[in-house]
């Protein structure tokens, strides 16, 4: 039996642990950088060598895994790099406690995205859950305090409450096996409404990781509480192992008799995740939960597509993995805001054209192809979501769709212009590494650009493979 | 015999609806914790010795005898003694209590399905919707507290009820207990009432937008 997965998870927590004991900051970064070349190791060996391979038992090397695997393979060095000069002034204990959690974090999620498992993907989650929590209360002051009970609280409440469907779903399974594999075989001779419970129970636990309704609320806190590189990785790798964990049940019940049910709950989640998304873009005046609320609006979008189906499926997946390039790059972006004028508020800062070129270059682009304009990926996946939706017929929920996108365009548009040209009201600071800072999350961008332009073949083919089921 | 504590457990839950004091919560978090230790001696039986002795050792430990003697704790270091007087009226909150239990009663005998122990799940729903009922309802973070260790009593019950036949779930099960509990109670015992003051929601207001 292949057991890379094993050794995978066996050497980054011993490189967590080296992290975490290191005594010297140089120490610290050789390790981290140790575990961010193994995990790119990792990712191009599981998309070539290990392609199907089922490893360790419970973890499989499938297309879904892979691909957010990769994703998370390109995005985490450069929330590690951006995290050295965010965390510059602080001592070595804080420092090096911080890029142990991120080493653990980016292992657990890692988990989570291979699990064949429903019972080891619910493990590793509440493992992401501890690892996740550490990092928001990195600053120590109330505010991350209150961010972290509030994040463990819900994470806790909504987790036990997946964990109350998986049980539910358990009773169904065929000799005892918790894969996905035999519980799709095992749901279809399922009474419909035990399913639909576990469904319900599954969806509103996971929402806290998916940062969808009803528990959206605990992402948005956590990413305003969390460093500006980590939140980058929470907005985005661990919004993605919800997603997956979401996408793994979804294509559970699609062999059920109640898959057309599932499919409303999750176009009726998505629409209220998008309505919450759109009004608080508009109310907030914080840039770290604006962009937060851009992520709700975003996997409601997402959610959406998997609840129309068909092509729109294809385009939710397409969504979610091109949403984490560009969110990532606008969080790495805010991070550098943030090394300038030491702050947040959206009613104080403003020059940044002036201050810091490339940055407000960078920011104005991200928040175009965040709100899809051409040649943003974005663009094709709301395109081919709504192109469902009309062959659909749902003209209705095309209608409410449009309704919120033009609140998002203008919330979003308005508060990038806002930062980049208006007058700023708050005070300033030296930030040597600005530009070049400002310059690596454009890299981000440009890969979700070049994506949008070409749609390489071989994403295709992976979308494929994911969807079709 | 195993249905007689199934209802305790019951009585348990609409007490703890009802109740003001935070005293009668720890001592009904023991009474919880008891009741499922022997529900587990009587349900679980026939599962490996080493098994059943984790999952006893874990319930009579951890459940009957840490947590409320954490939950105590808490209630003298944090001086805080009954729920707020503008939550919500005692009859109210019975109301609430008795519409979740019919609810999950309705839920059980409309699902009547041969693979699930019926009053295993319907107890377990009726827990998660007390424990989300607290939640709500009650404004002192030590309610809420206390009504996520309900969630979890709940669900231990439920895995009790497939342990049969799968060890590994209520092993699971006791992960969720030791891994949470001890973070949230640990985290309430030593930072949020030394640090934030807390013991009501409204002190939790300053992350919003």
């Amino acid at each position: 039996m292949d057991l890379t997965m094993l050794y995978y998870i066996l050497v980054a927590v011993v490189l967590a642990a080296c992290t975490g004991l290191a005594r010297s900051r140089r120490a610290v970064v050789g390790f981290a950088s140790v575990f961010f070349v193994m995990q790119a190791v990792f990712a191009v060996w599981s998309v070539t060598a290990g392609a199907g391979v089922q490893s360790a038992q419970f973890f499989t090397f499938d297309a879904t895994g892979t691909l957010f695997m990769v994703l998370m393979a390109i995005v985490s060095p450069f929330a590690f790099v951006h995290s050295f000069d965010y965390l510059r002034d602080n001592n070595i204990p804080e420092f090096r406690l911080y890029n142990m959690l991120m080493v653990l974090l980016c292992t657990a999620v890692a988990a989570v995205y291979f699990s064949n498992n429903i019972a080891v993907t619910w493990i590793f989650l509440e493992a992401t859950t501890i690892c996740a929590a550490g990092i928001i209360y990195h600053r120590r002051s109330p505010e991350t305090l209150e961010a972290t009970w509030k994040y463990i609280f819900v994470c806790s409440t909504g987790i036990a409450m997946a964990y109350l469907g998986v049980l539910t779903l358990s009773s169904a399974a065929i000799e005892g096996s918790l894969s996905y594999e035999s519980l799709c075989e095992a749901v279809k001779q399922c009474n419909p409404l035990y399913v639909k419970i576990a469904f319900l129970l599954i969806l509103a636990g996971y929402s806290c990781k998916m940062e969808i309704f009803p528990l959206y609320t605990i992402g948005v806190d956590a990413n305003f509480a969390a460093p500006a590189p980590a939140a980058s990785l929470i907005s985005t790798v661990l919004v993605n192992a919800g997603f997956v964990a979401v996408l793994r049940i979804y294509r559970l019940m699609a062999s059920s008799a109640v898959f057309e049910w599932v499919q409303n709950v999750l176009i009726l989640a998505g629409i209220v995740s998008l309505v919450i998304g759109a009004l608080f873009l508009r109310r907030t005046n914080n840039y770290k939960r604006f962009l937060s609320y851009s992520t709700v609006e975003n996997m409601g979008i997402a959610a959406i597509g998997l609840g129309v189906g068909g092509v729109a499926a294809w385009a939710a997946v397409l969504h979610v993995a091109a949403h984490t390039l560009i969110k990532s790059s606008m969080f790495l972006q805010i991070g550098v805001v943030r090394s300038i004028y030491d702050g947040y508020r959206i009613n104080r800062l403003g020059d940044y054209m002036q201050l810091n070129r490339v940055g407000a270059a960078g920011l104005i682009l991200g928040a175009l192809a965040l709100l899809a304009f051409p040649p943003s990926p974005l663009f094709v996946s709301e395109l081919m979501i709504l192109r469902e939706m009309m062959a659909e017929g749902q003209w209705w929920l095309i209608a409410v769709i449009f309704l919120l996108l033009c609140i998002v365009i203008y919330s979003i548009f308005s508060r990038v212009i806002k930062l980049c040209y208006h007058p700023n009201q708050s005070s300033t600071r030296p930030a040597p590494h600005a530009t070049g800072l400002s310059w690596s999350a454009i890299v981000l961008l440009g890969g979700a650009l070049v994506i949008g332009l070409t749609l390489p073949e071989w994403l295709k083919v992976w979308i494929d493979q994911i969807v079709n089921f | 015999m195993i249905l007689s504590l199934v209802i305790l457990y019951v009585v348990t839950l609409v007490y703890l609806s009802i109740t003001e004091r935070f005293r009668h919560y720890a001592t009904l978090m023991t009474y919880q914790g008891w009741l499922l230790l022997l529900i587990a001696l009587l349900r679980l039986h026939s599962i490996h010795w080493f098994d059943l002795l984790f999952v006893v050792t874990e319930t009579l430990i951890f459940k009957a005898i840490v947590v409320p003697m954490m939950l105590r704790r808490i209630i003298k270091h944090n001086k805080i003694n009954r729920e707020h007087p503008a939550g919500r009226s005692q009859f109210g909150s019975l109301m609430l209590s008795i519409v979740a239990l019919v609810a999950s009663a309705c839920i059980t005998y409309l699902v009547a399905d041969d693979t699930i122990n019926q009053a295993f799940f319907c107890v377990s729903l009726y827990a998660l919707l007390s424990g989300l009922i607290l939640i709500v309802t009650r404004r002192r973070l030590f309610a809420h507290l206390v009504g996520f260790l309900v969630i979890e009593n709940g669900v231990f019950l439920f895995s009790m009820a497939m342990g049969v036949e799968m060890p590994i779930l209520i092993n699971m099960a006791i992960l969720l207990d030791i891994v949470m509990s001890i973070l949230l109670l640990g985290m309430f015992l030593t930072k949020i009432g030394d640090r934030i003051k807390v013991d009501d929601t409204e002190s939790l207001t300053s992350v919003k937008d």
